[in-house]
């Protein structure tokens, strides 16, 4: 039996081997009604400003609207996102560039006329008023929907027509079906011909493809010649390209025959087009390029790369200088369909090719600028916004357009 | 320990539970799937070159798996979009592969859609370029003085031909090459692909 060590209680002193416990007792019920009060005070506030919120930002932004004399119609927004970039947020166009929509008698004619031209697009030159312009109108069909090409055209119609006739999208719908396949109007000619629509006199459009390729250039571009492979061979039938295959259809001839240059002189590195241009003369490199210049395909590019889509869009419509990077379409023309010989078409470009091209700026394996501004503005970039700029360009329709038929000949519907 | 009861139960139920979420739910999320619409099976001349892909050991350097942009760089490099399960619906075995010595193929007939490029490259990739480390084919072609009636002759420079007599494809090249042309898997992924989706989180779609 072992005795209990512990000294006997000194009744003189505190117990020090006291352990204090703690009896069992419930939250005062004040308490507990105080933190419930609190709590749903907490959530009502919260609700309740979260109301006021929203509440002033719609005020905001509708004294912004006011304050700019904007409208609220439908398609206003859609005009500032896609139209003005070319017709300007007036519609007064650019002088000698684009034609204007304000007073312009294919706008007086009303919103079906309209909407057919965004359907279709024009290829060649049209008069408005007494200016001639001579430049392309892209294809809106892939890019727009049924209710947005109507919306459009009533709000391009109301503001600069004399039609107040809100077009359904129903209508769209069966206009849609009636052109699918009938490609770009021919000039302003094509236009009036082509709907009935009295609009002045229109100027007549020449094609640019009408002259005939000569049959030795056609067997460089369709069966290769000796050590070489066709150019149709890599870049499709219609020069439409695929994935990191660019689209060369509608590329300005000057660009592609100084591509060409530098590839056979080693200022652009590309192994495989080194192998194709090493024999080619001058001549053959710029019949080519007058060949690729006139080809009118319409777009195959999708926007594959998982690119953000938005941030795409604004960083080739404003720039980001933050980066200190301009936006592409102010060097490459609105909409990006290419401006000379320095800044070509963007618009309908395969993403992959972009996407890599920009790379190649940013890594020094592209260097055949002579204006160095690519080098900068592709280093500026993340690789993620590199991939959204390049989905977003080949998101675009074409400049010039092509008819709808062409590809699915190819079996490359879209 | 002598309540054998819940013992038995809760170990069946932990059982249970690893097979449902090891076994059960993987072996649903991995169906075979349905080949996508725009997958076509093989023709005989494409599977004939697949079997030669496959007994020349093009995997040992080729893979045939794009990634997803947050882990490479494989859609600028037009090597195509990620892939999904589905896309390998007709490919037994398949030719997955890991190592990339040289590029990932799966697309290669998307992004290099000239059967004469292929046929000088097989020949003898540093005709085009001359840093490449892939070896030469010469043995699938045949130097001929003269090309018959069907033959195809191969592109080649002039520092690459031989002295005398034309390169002419054998059908084993040919085979090969169709079957190149035919890895085009560029046609949108299926909805329900299982793919490999990088480090995003789910649901944040594009």
């Amino acid at each position: 039996m072992t005795a209990d060590r512990r000294p006997e209680q000194d009744p003189r002193h505190p117990d020090e081997h006291f352990e204090p416990y703690e009896l069992d007792a419930s939250i005062p019920w004040p308490l507990l009604g105080i933190s419930i009060a609190l709590g749903v005070w907490g959530a009502a506030t919260l609700f309740d400003t979260r109301r006021h919120e929203e509440r002033a930002q719609v005020e905001r932004v509708e004294d912004t609207q006011l304050a700019t004399g904007q409208a609220v119609e439908p398609g206003h927004a859609l005009f500032e996102a896609s139209c003005a970039t070319c017709h300007q947020p007036d519609g007064l166009g650019i002088r000698g560039a684009v034609p204007p929509l304000a007073g312009s008698p294919f706008v007086r004619n009303g919103p079906e006329l309209v909407a057919n031209i965004m359907l279709r697009g024009i290829d060649g030159p049209i008069r408005v008023n007494d200016s001639l312009y001579d430049g392309h109108m892209p294809s809106f069909a892939s890019v727009f929907t049924d209710v947005e090409v109507a919306e459009l055209a009533s709000y391009v119609t109301s503001r600069w027509g004399e039609s107040n006739r809100a077009l359904e999208a129903a209508e769209v719908a069966e206009l849609r079906g009636r052109v699918a396949d009938l490609g770009s109007f021919r000039g302003g000619a094509g236009v009036a011909e082509d709907t009935g629509f009295a609009l002045d006199e229109q100027p007549t459009f020449a094609s640019g493809t009408s002259q005939p390729v000569s049959p030795e250039i056609s067997a460089l571009i369709f069966e290769g010649r000796g050590g070489q492979w066709s150019c149709a061979s890599c870049h499709g039938d219609l020069g439409q390209g695929r994935e990191n295959t660019p689209r060369l259809a509608g590329l300005p001839t000057d660009y592609i025959v100084k591509q060409l240059g530098d590839f056979a002189a080693g200022r652009r590195i590309n192994e495989s087009m080194a192998v194709v241009v090493a024999e080619l003369s001058n001549e053959e490199k710029r019949a080519l390029g007058v060949y690729y210049a006139g080809l009118r395909v319409p777009s195959n590019a999708r926007p594959d790369l998982g690119g953000d889509l938005e941030r795409g869009e604004q960083l080739a419509r404003e720039g980001d200088w933050s980066l200190t990077v301009p936006s592409c379409f102010s060097c490459h023309g609105p909409s990006g369909f290419g401006v000379a010989t320095e800044f070509p078409p963007l618009a309908a470009q395969h993403a992959p090719y972009t996407a890599s091209q920009l790379a190649a700026w940013a890594g020094g394996q592209r260097t055949n600028s002579s204006l160095d501004l690519m080098e900068h503005i592709s280093s500026a970039l993340s690789a993620a916004d590199r991939r959204a700029v390049a989905d977003y360009l080949a998101s675009l329709p074409p400049v010039p357009a092509g008819s709808g038929d062409m590809l699915a000949e190819q079996g490359e519907g879209q | 320990m002598n309540n054998y009861l819940p013992l038995s139960i809760i170990s069946l139920g932990i059982l249970a539970f690893a097979t449902l979420m090891l076994v059960i739910a993987p072996g649903i999320e991995m169906a075979r799937p349905e080949p996508p619409a725009g997958l076509q099976p093989y023709t005989v001349e494409e599977q004939r070159g697949r079997d030669a892909y496959v007994s020349m050991g093009c995997l040992y350097c080729h893979s045939q798996q794009p990634r997803a942009p947050e882990q490479a760089p494989d859609g600028e490099r037009g090597w195509g979009r990620p892939s999904v399960s589905a896309d390998y619906f007709y490919d037994s075995p398949h030719q997955l592969g890991t190592m990339r010595t040289g590029p990932d193929l799966l697309n290669v007939g998307a992004r290099l859609p000239s059967e004469s490029w292929h046929l000088t490259h097989l020949y003898q990739p540093r005709a085009i370029f001359e840093w490449s480390i892939m070896p030469a084919y010469p043995f699938l072609f045949e130097v001929k003085a003269e090309a018959e009636e069907g033959d195809v002759v191969v592109a080649l420079p002039p520092e690459f031909a031989p002295a005398e007599g034309v390169v002419v494809a054998s059908q084993e090249a040919l085979d090969l090459t169709a079957y190149l042309l035919s890895l085009d898997r560029t046609y949108p992924a299926p909805q329900d692909g299982i793919r490999d989706d990088g480090y995003r989180p789910r649901g944040d779609a594009e």
